[in-house]
């Protein structure tokens, strides 16, 4: 039986605030550090990014600040973090009572009084339990609630209901849209749509949940909302994506990149013998160029290199990230804050592997994103 | 080699000056009033940024405004534009301006400063007016310099002669035998027009009211390369905006007009719907608001003024607009049909909530059997030539095509 070794905790992109990775040392850390975080990093099972502070939430509950809001405090067991309020999940205030829900102004450090507090109840947990969840602690929900019947908003109302229908498995927010993956593996989407971010193949809104029909009948094994596109990765581990590609965080070609002669890829066209930039265009199979893509508004396939299948995804403001079956982690999308880990500030419009975790043998487990951050977890090679 | 260098170092001492000069002297004062909107870690930022200006440290401020204008750009782009806060626009609005001003800290060259001007752009397009209109006068300062350092006018040597001119093609000026036209009038009172068009909701053409405004003698291609050459401006891209391939893009006005207009372009690119005259003020002085806006409920601040700059062949499809419209043609000739409001079944407006102020059929080419009803539809045409100010009423249907190069004003009022 394989042992589960016990992995860190990498970060890498926006540290203006000085949020882990970056210890005041600049604004941008471009390729990944270890965090640091007092005692074992191990410790930590869960990071909650927003711009200007970076939440961790250990296995022993406790919630740790970094950046433009500090602080830690103890009994939590979720937190999810946005500029307007920290919201956690902690242990109701005794034996059998439910789980408490608390929002926290993120420059208070969890000091005083919350900005709201909401009792979820011992049902939200029983509900959980009955429906299959993994008991509390295990896995985070955030910014579902316990028990899937409302979620979290960054933006009032604070809580908002989901009909108990949708059976919510994991759900999303973007910058002005939601996802939502139920217990079949469908994916619904509502929220404004002026970026193609719903995946219905309209640019309307979509004030209700609506199923993603182009998705019908392949079941999704999790999802993950950009500010302005999303991602799905299917049970086969393969990814679809969709929204917004103004940064190609869609993997598409993306004119602002092609057009914008100071953003040159690393295996770059170069200089021609008369030393003039050569304009990169994108290129079809055929050879011909391909037309640049600022909207997808219905899910495309995206295959990786060497057919490589995906288990996680996440994404920040304009770039994505996923994590392979073998331990690989592959990013794209905007990259001026290093926040795809290449060791630079270049924007790409097609997945590049991270190879800091191939040099150093680790076996990329999870990602988690912040706005302009990358959070990777990751556990070392075994019989390395 | 000693002229060269002393050239550069005074020109750009003196513009160092003149934008020390505009700014406030203390970070207390180089600060915006922001609502709770803002959230604390921006309004932190924004501290720390005019703190890094007024202390000197021009990388590390230029690292904090890029920050800045990257964090409100997304919340620009969040949600739709009439619900986005002022106070996100004036945040961008800033970082545009410590942007602009730090570019030009160093002894720079010409592109720094070019780059300069694009910022301000930027910030006047799509923030708000923040520190008494500064960007403006920032503007006007980046502008007058980079003129000042151009040789004077491009001269006919420079240019190879088949640029020189705008293209031009035969077009096809529509056949209007069977139309009926827009009514004339020759500098009504402002009660007949009040009276008879404008409570009535007709559209007509008013002659001899700003056939005397500087822009009809002075405007030309070289006249608007010379004032706003350097001006960023929105273009929009593609035939027309009910197109797959539409799109709007940021370029400078020379830009345009070699892309677009001068040579042979492989799409059409139009100027279209942007309020050049706030951007740059200068060009605000050649024009005139109507007289007969004075008839409406609005002030005269609250009156849109739109440039509409392109070559022959731009396309409006047939759409209607929410406010009374003064349209001026200034250069070239438009051909413009127009519907009333009545007939708005006939014309099969779009569905969607996006185009619902928009036709489905295409007026110079329209697909009777799936738009039947369309030709019985009544409607009024004309060919608006430069002097001519066209009165579209309130919600009036109207098509628009532009036979020559051509420049109009719109004017829209309640």
């Amino acid at each position: 039986m394989a042992e589960e070794r016990r992995g860190s905790w990498f970060g890498f992109g926006f540290c203006g605030f000085g949020q882990a990775p970056g210890s005041g040392r600049g604004r941008q850390v471009l390729s990944p550090e270890p965090l640091q975080t007092p005692g074992s990093g191990a410790d930590v099972r869960r990071v909650s990014a927003s711009w200007s502070y970076t939440a961790l939430v250990t296995r022993g509950g406790q919630v740790r600040l970094s950046g433009a809001a500090r602080g830690a405090a103890g009994g939590c067991r979720d937190a999810w973090a946005s500029e307007a309020q920290l919201v956690v999940l902690r242990a109701g205030p005794g034996r059998g009572a439910g789980p408490e829900l608390q929002a926290w102004a993120p420059a208070s450090a969890m000091r005083g009084e919350p900005l709201w507090a909401r009792a979820l109840g011992p049902e939200a947990e029983a509900e959980g339990a009955a429906r299959g969840e993994p008991p509390a602690g295990a896995l985070s929900l955030l910014p579902l609630l316990p028990g899937a019947r409302a979620y979290v908003s960054p933006r009032p109302p604070f809580c908002r209901a989901l009909a108990p229908e949708l059976r919510a498995r994991r759900l999303e927010l973007g910058a002005e849209h939601a996802l939502l993956l139920d217990e079949a593996g469908q994916v619904f989407s509502w929220g404004q749509g002026r970026h193609g971010q719903l995946g219905h193949g309209s640019l309307e809104a979509e004030p209700e949940p609506r199923l993603l029909e182009a998705l019908q009948g392949l079941p999704v094994a999790e999802v993950a909302a950009g500010g302005w596109h999303s991602v799905c990765v299917s049970e086969t581990g393969d990814i679809y994506i969709w929204g917004w590609n103004e940064s190609g965080q869609l993997a598409l070609p993306s004119r602002s990149l092609a057009e914008d002669t100071k953003t040159i890829p690393r295996e770059a066209s170069g200089l021609n013998e008369d030393g003039f930039e050569v304009r990169r265009t994108a290129k079809g199979e055929d050879g011909a160029p391909a037309p640049f893509i600022a909207i997808q508004p219905f899910p495309a396939l995206l295959d990786l290199p060497l057919g490589a299948d995906v288990v996680k995804a996440s994404c920040g403001s304009r770039h994505t990230a996923v994590v392979t079956g073998t331990g690989e982690l592959y990013t794209w999308g905007w990259g001026k804050y290093g926040q795809l880990g290449h060791k630079d500030t270049t924007s790409l419009d097609r997945p590049c592997r991270v190879e800091y975790f191939v040099d150093k043998q680790l076996q990329v487990r999870a990602v988690s994103c912040g706005p302009w951050n990358t959070y990777v977890y990751a556990v070392e090679k075994e019989g390395s | 080699m000693a002229e060269d260098t002393q050239e550069p170092l005074a020109g750009a001492g003196a513009l160092r000056e003149a934008l020390r000069a505009l700014l406030p002297p203390t970070k207390e004062e180089l600060a915006l009033e922001l609502g709770e909107n803002v959230e604390r870690s921006v309004v932190q930022l924004l501290q720390e940024a005019a703190e890094l200006f007024c202390g000197g440290r021009r990388s590390e401020c230029l690292q904090a405004s890029e920050a800045i204008l990257d964090y409100s750009w997304e919340r620009l782009n969040t949600g739709p534009w009439r619900d986005v806060h002022k106070d996100w626009r004036r945040v961008y609005a800033f970082g545009c301006l410590l942007k602009a001003v730090c570019l030009c800290e160093e002894p720079g060259d010409t592109t720094a400063v070019a780059a300069a001007l694009k910022v301000c752009d930027m910030g006047l397009l799509m923030g708000a007016a923040i520190l008494g209109d500064i960007l403006i006068k920032v503007a006007a300062i980046l502008q007058a310099h980079l003129r000042s350092g151009k040789r004077p006018g491009p001269g006919p040597a420079q240019e190879p002669p088949s640029m020189k001119k705008a293209r031009y093609d035969p077009v096809s000026v529509p056949d209007m035998t069977s139309e009926r036209t827009v009514p004339r009038l020759h500098c009504p009172s402002l009660e007949h027009f009040r009276k008879y068009f404008l409570v009535p909701g007709r559209p007509v053409i008013l002659e001899g009211v700003a056939d005397q405004w500087p822009c009809m003698k002075r405007w030309s291609l070289e006249y608007i390369q010379e004032i706003a050459g350097c001006r960023t401006v929105p273009v929009e891209v593609g035939s027309r905006y009910t197109d797959e391939e539409w799109s709007q893009t940021l370029m400078t006005v020379n830009e345009f007009i070699s892309r677009h207009i001068r040579s042979e372009p492989k799409d059409v690119g139009y100027l279209a719907q942007h309020q050049l005259f706030d951007q740059i003020p200068e060009l605000r002085q050649d024009i005139s608001i109507p007289d007969y806006c004075c008839l409406g409920d609005g002030a005269e601040e609250e009156i849109t003024i739109n440039a509409w700059f392109g070559p022959q062949g731009t396309v409006s499809p047939l759409h209607q607009d929410p406010q009374q419209n003064f349209l001026v043609q200034v250069m070239g000739r438009k051909y413009i049909r127009l519907y009333s409001p009545q007939e708005s079944e006939a014309l099969y407006p779009h569905e969607t909530h996006l185009l619902h102020n928009t036709s489905q059929v295409d007026v110079e080419n329209p697909d009777l059997d799936k738009f039947p009803r369309f030709a019985e539809a009544p409607s009024l045409s004309c060919i608006l030539s430069p002097g001519e100010i066209l009165f579209i009423p309130l919600q009036y249907w109207h098509y628009v095509r532009a036979l020559d190069l051509s420049f109009s004003v719109s004017f829209w009022w309640s």
